[in-house]
């Protein structure tokens, strides 16, 4: 089996689903903790139009900062996203045949499809799938939705999420994020370790609590006042923003379990009208 | 003409993808119980079924079933003989109606001889129809018939299942039978019948369900025994792991030793429900190895041991990071820690809140009259019950929490029993849980309930019908279980007051509504915890008189309805019941007390002596809990002069001092038992005999 460079695994994803139909996509450029933020996959899962697309999507979970000290954790990371609406009775087969063009060996390797709803309360989402272990290390989350923003779904997207950098570990027979190989020589630790380091301390030391909280409800007046004005791309942005910033405070430790269901009810509320607004047009 | 009667065996064989593991065992149950229901139903007869599940199919094999529906025929009587046919033999109209009603022709009509006469009759005969048509529809309703906890829908077909079908083949003999079910597509079988079908698929993986799993738990025991280790099978483990494997092959693998430093608890929970791992022990301890159970031969299994270990290693690794940050200081200086995280918006932050439980707690314990030791070994426990929250292996684990405070604590060299407190103070966590064992978290575990109740009643947070989502009900439900079971006796007021009090005004709701509020919500928990077998008017007679003393209610609930079919007993609900109606009328007036100088009427005289005479017992029996013996005193005493007096005397006299005294002396009686015992006025129908 060929190493593949981080990189190449990328551009081995993008060729794979490209034949598949879907467009190749960028990432949103807000802070988000997931590629189903993203608008290609939040927005698209609504209604009923078909529609296939795959990105790479960067994503901030500032809880699981580890300062660079832990193998398998990062706050900030790389997920690869397909989403297929709607979903085909053959993707399971279409995914696993994805792994084979990245040159892993499924007959000496065991793929094992977990138990795992997915949910992200946050978004009001949610659906039943998998997660996906190549030889118990979790590499994908494989999910079909049944709800977005609250909303029932009348076509049953497919979501699929790579864990880039575990895949990478699996090819690259590296254990630790820091030592994969990104492209020719160059390290993920290269290019990330300090982001991390940083981040770490950002995130867990450093945020100002009490900013934002003030940002937080700056954010939501922002999003409530934009959506009023059916300015939905724009109110949606700030659904983000808001949504990291109550990530941020999480991580900060200034919220409690108690608090927790509040804020994560209000962001939701927000991202409901936003779909709403979708659903409209 | 004797048919002969052909059978085939049967198959239906669910490919589905990847079904959660507890759902297959279950979902297997429903399908042949649904076909044993279905074929009798149809009249297909048919020998043993078998059911064989993975989580990728689930199979059901019916032996020896029948091609055709047994034929029904029934026997419809009809009319008696001489109403069905005039003296002519000929059928009368009634006769004809019948046949018609039937829908047979006169020439089928047959006579019956009964112990009644002889009876018009037909025979009906329902057409048999091949088991391969009834099986067509069957199948599908079937299918739909099994039941999992969570549904999904994975085409525009309205189909639900646990997870998305890929095929279904349905086999009878060699005849594949076709049938239509959402946009499943149909799995055709060719040149096999049932057995050689599943002959077949045992080639490939162990197709029975327990003789896999007596497989994999052979495997285990083996490997520990020639490891020299314990022997012994996670059993839930087990269990899930034969339903994630079609073809076991065992792996054992080792991980380093530093780990085993990981708290016990958390090596376990990484290993066996993140990673499906079995863990080893020798002579009890945890051994730094592992057992995975994976699917299929021929895989690479010295590269995988090495992924399954550096897999765990990395998971253990953030345990052991956690694990060493918590304690890199002793246990309690991570208290002031708690005040960066928020208890609840608007009521400030959790570092307040211990300070709350701190001073609730000493409060409970001078109550309760508990010694000054242990009264500090509690304040300790409320100082560090929520310590843990801040801690990284909770932030991890959520679960943990108090279990960790625990092990934390223990190793700070806290005592033991402040440490158990800790962990017990979240208890019980539902109705059926287990209370704290210790006497320091009980009394903690009360300060965070009241004070929970209290914070978020007074913050304007209500529970909305089944929806309380700070658990508002769970706190107060949990509270009143451990008053009850400890025997407490708390003056609940006192409590209350205390717990409004420290918030200092914090509070969006003030003082007397908000007490009125949390003892609405406990009452309510504690008509709900009173036996159902208990009446629910008396239990709210019962909680009128107040819940102050929540042992007490529970005795008063029991002791009354033991007593309610007594004569006495009913004699002193009459005497509430008529006091109570009285004073109904003059509510909002100020009644003050009785002035013995106006009694005027021998009938009032008569009822004063006896309030006289007998309230000093009935209150001296209430304090003692004798609440039989206060009722029958309560109702022998007053039940005789009161009747007179209404019959005789005029509440409502003209002259005003005389109507204020004999409110006054109305609400005398009245208060002695309600507010003592229960308010009996508020039961239904009190008739004495």
């Amino acid at each position: 089996m060929k190493k593949l460079s981080f990189q190449e695994v990328v551009d081995k994803l993008n060729k794979f689903w490209s034949s598949k139909g879907c467009l190749i996509v960028e990432p949103v450029d807000t802070e988000v903790g997931a590629g189903t933020f993203h608008p290609a996959t939040f927005f698209k899962s609504l209604g009923n139009d078909s529609w296939r697309a795959a990105y790479v999507q960067p994503s901030r979970r500032p809880c699981d900062g580890r300062y660079a000290d832990n193998p398998l954790r990062l706050q900030h990371y790389y997920q690869y996203q397909v989403i297929i609406k709607p979903t085909i009775p053959d993707i399971k087969k279409v995914y696993l045949d994805s792994l084979k063009a990245l040159g892993i060996d499924l007959k000496a390797h065991e793929v094992r499809f977990v138990e795992d709803d997915w949910e992200s309360p946050t978004l009001g989402a949610s659906g039943l799938g998998w997660e996906v272990w190549l030889d118990s290390l979790e590499i994908t989350q494989f999910t079909y939705f049944q709800q977005v923003a609250g909303i029932e779904l009348d076509l049953v997207p497919c979501e699929i999420t790579y864990g880039l950098e575990r895949i990478c570990m699996f090819i690259q027979e590296k254990f630790n994020l820091f030592d994969l190989e990104w492209y020719k020589g160059v390290t993920y630790g290269d290019i990330h370790r300090r982001h991390e380091i940083e981040y770490s301390k950002y995130n867990f030391e450093e945020a100002d609590i009490e900013m934002y909280l003030k940002m937080f409800e700056y954010f939501e007046k922002e999003a409530v006042r934009l959506a009023d004005k059916s300015l939905m791309y724009p109110a949606y942005s700030f659904v983000l923003k808001a949504s990291h910033a109550f990530n941020v405070l999480d991580a900060r430790g200034a919220v409690s379990q108690n608090e927790r269901p509040r804020y994560i009810a209000r962001v939701r509320a927000l991202a409901k009208r936003c779909a709403e607004l979708y659903i409209k047009k | 003409m004797a048919i002969k009667k052909e059978k085939s065996d049967f198959l239906l064989e669910i490919n589905v993808e990847e079904l959660p593991a507890g759902y297959v065992r279950p979902a297997l149950d429903r399908l042949k119980a649904a076909f044993i229901e279905r074929l009798k139903a149809e009249r297909i007869a048919h020998g043993d079924i078998i059911v064989y599940g993975t989580a990728v199919s689930l199979i059901c094999y019916i032996k020896e079933m029948l091609l055709r529906q047994e034929e029904l025929s029934q026997e419809i009587s009809g009319p008696p003989k001489r109403i069905a046919f005039d003296e002519n033999n000929n059928l009368t109209p009634q006769g004809m109606g019948f046949a018609k009603n039937q829908g047979v022709r006169a020439e089928e009509l047959k006579m019956k001889q009964t112990p009644k006469g002889e009876y018009l009759f037909v025979v009906k005969k329902t057409a048999s129809r091949p088991s391969r048509e009834v099986l067509r529809s069957a199948i599908p309703d079937i299918i739909k018939s099994i039941a999992f906890p969570k549904t999904m829908k994975w085409d525009d077909s309205g189909m639900r299942f646990a997870r998305p079908i890929q095929s279904v083949a349905a086999l009878l003999g060699r005849e594949n039978i076709k049938f239509e079910m959402g946009n499943v597509s149909m799995k055709i079988v060719k040149g096999a019948d049932p057995a050689a079908y599943l002959g077949k698929i045992e080639k490939t993986y162990i197709l029975d369900q327990d003789k896999r799993k007596k497989e994999i738990e052979k495997m285990i025991l083996a490997a520990q025994k020639k490891a020299g280790m314990d022997e012994g099978v996670d059993k839930n483990l087990l269990e899930e792991t034969n339903f994630m494997v079609k073809s076991p092959v065992l792996m054992m693998g080792e991980f380093d030793k530093k780990f085993l430093d990981v708290p016990k608890d958390v090596l376990a929970a990484s290993m066996s429900k993140h990673q499906r791992l079995f863990t080893l022990s020798r002579d009890g301890g945890l051994v730094n190895r592992f057992i995975a159970i994976i699917d299929g031969k021929g895989r690479d299994l010295k590269k995988m041991r090495k992924i399954y270990a550096d897999i765990l290693e990395a998971r253990l690794k953030d345990s052991l990071f956690f694990y060493k940050e918590d304690t890199r200081l002793p246990f309690a200086e991570l208290t002031p820690k708690l005040k960066d995280l928020i208890f609840q918006k608007d009521l400030g932050n959790m570092f307040e809140k211990i300070q709350r439980l701190e001073e609730l707690s000493s409060f409970i314990s001078e109550k309760l009259g508990i010694n000054a030791d242990r009264k500090e070994d509690i304040k300790k426990a409320a100082r560090l019950c929520k310590t843990d929250l801040v801690t990284q292996m909770v932030g991890e684990f959520p679960s943990l929490q108090g279990a960790m405070g625990m092990e934390y604590s223990l190793r700070s060299g806290e005592k033991s029993s402040v440490a158990a407190a800790i962990k017990e103070h979240y208890l019980p966590k539902g109705t059926d849980d287990d209370l704290p064992e210790t006497i320091e978290g009980a009394v903690v575990a009360i300060s965070d309930r009241i004070d929970n109740i209290t914070g978020f009643l007074g913050s304007g947070i209500e529970p909305k019908g089944s929806f309380d989502p700070f658990g508002i009900r769970r706190n107060s439900q949990g509270m009143i279980q451990i008053i009850k079971s400890r025997s407490f006796r708390l003056e609940l007021r006192g409590l209350i007051k205390k717990a409004i009090e420290l918030y200092k005004g914090r509070l969006r709701i003030s003082g007397d509504e908000l007490e009125k509020k949390i003892t609405g919500y406990i009452k309510e928990r504690l008509e709900f915890l009173a036996p159902d077998t208990r009446p629910l008017e008396l239990k709210r007679a019962v909680l009128e008189a107040g819940c102050d003393d929540i042992v007490a209610v529970f005795k008063k609930v029991d002791v009354l309805s033991d007593i309610s079919g007594e004569k006495y007993f009913l004699k002193a609900a009459k005497v509430c019941e008529r006091t109570s109606n009285i004073l109904k009328g003059a509510r909002g007036e100020n009644i003050g007390a009785v002035n013995e100088g106006l009694l005027k009427e021998e009938q009032e005289k008569e009822v004063w002596k006896a309030y006289s005479a007998d309230s000093g017992t009935i209150k001296e029996l209430i304090k003692q809990e004798k609440y039989k013996e206060a009722t029958r005193v309560y109702g022998e005493s007053f039940f005789g002069p009161l009747h007179e007096f209404f019959d005789n005397v005029l509440v409502n006299a003209e002259d005003a001092a005389l109507r204020g005294n004999r409110l006054a002396m109305m609400q005398a009686v009245n208060r002695l038992y309600t507010n003592g015992i229960a308010d009996l006025a508020m039961l239904p129908q009190i008739v004495v005999q």
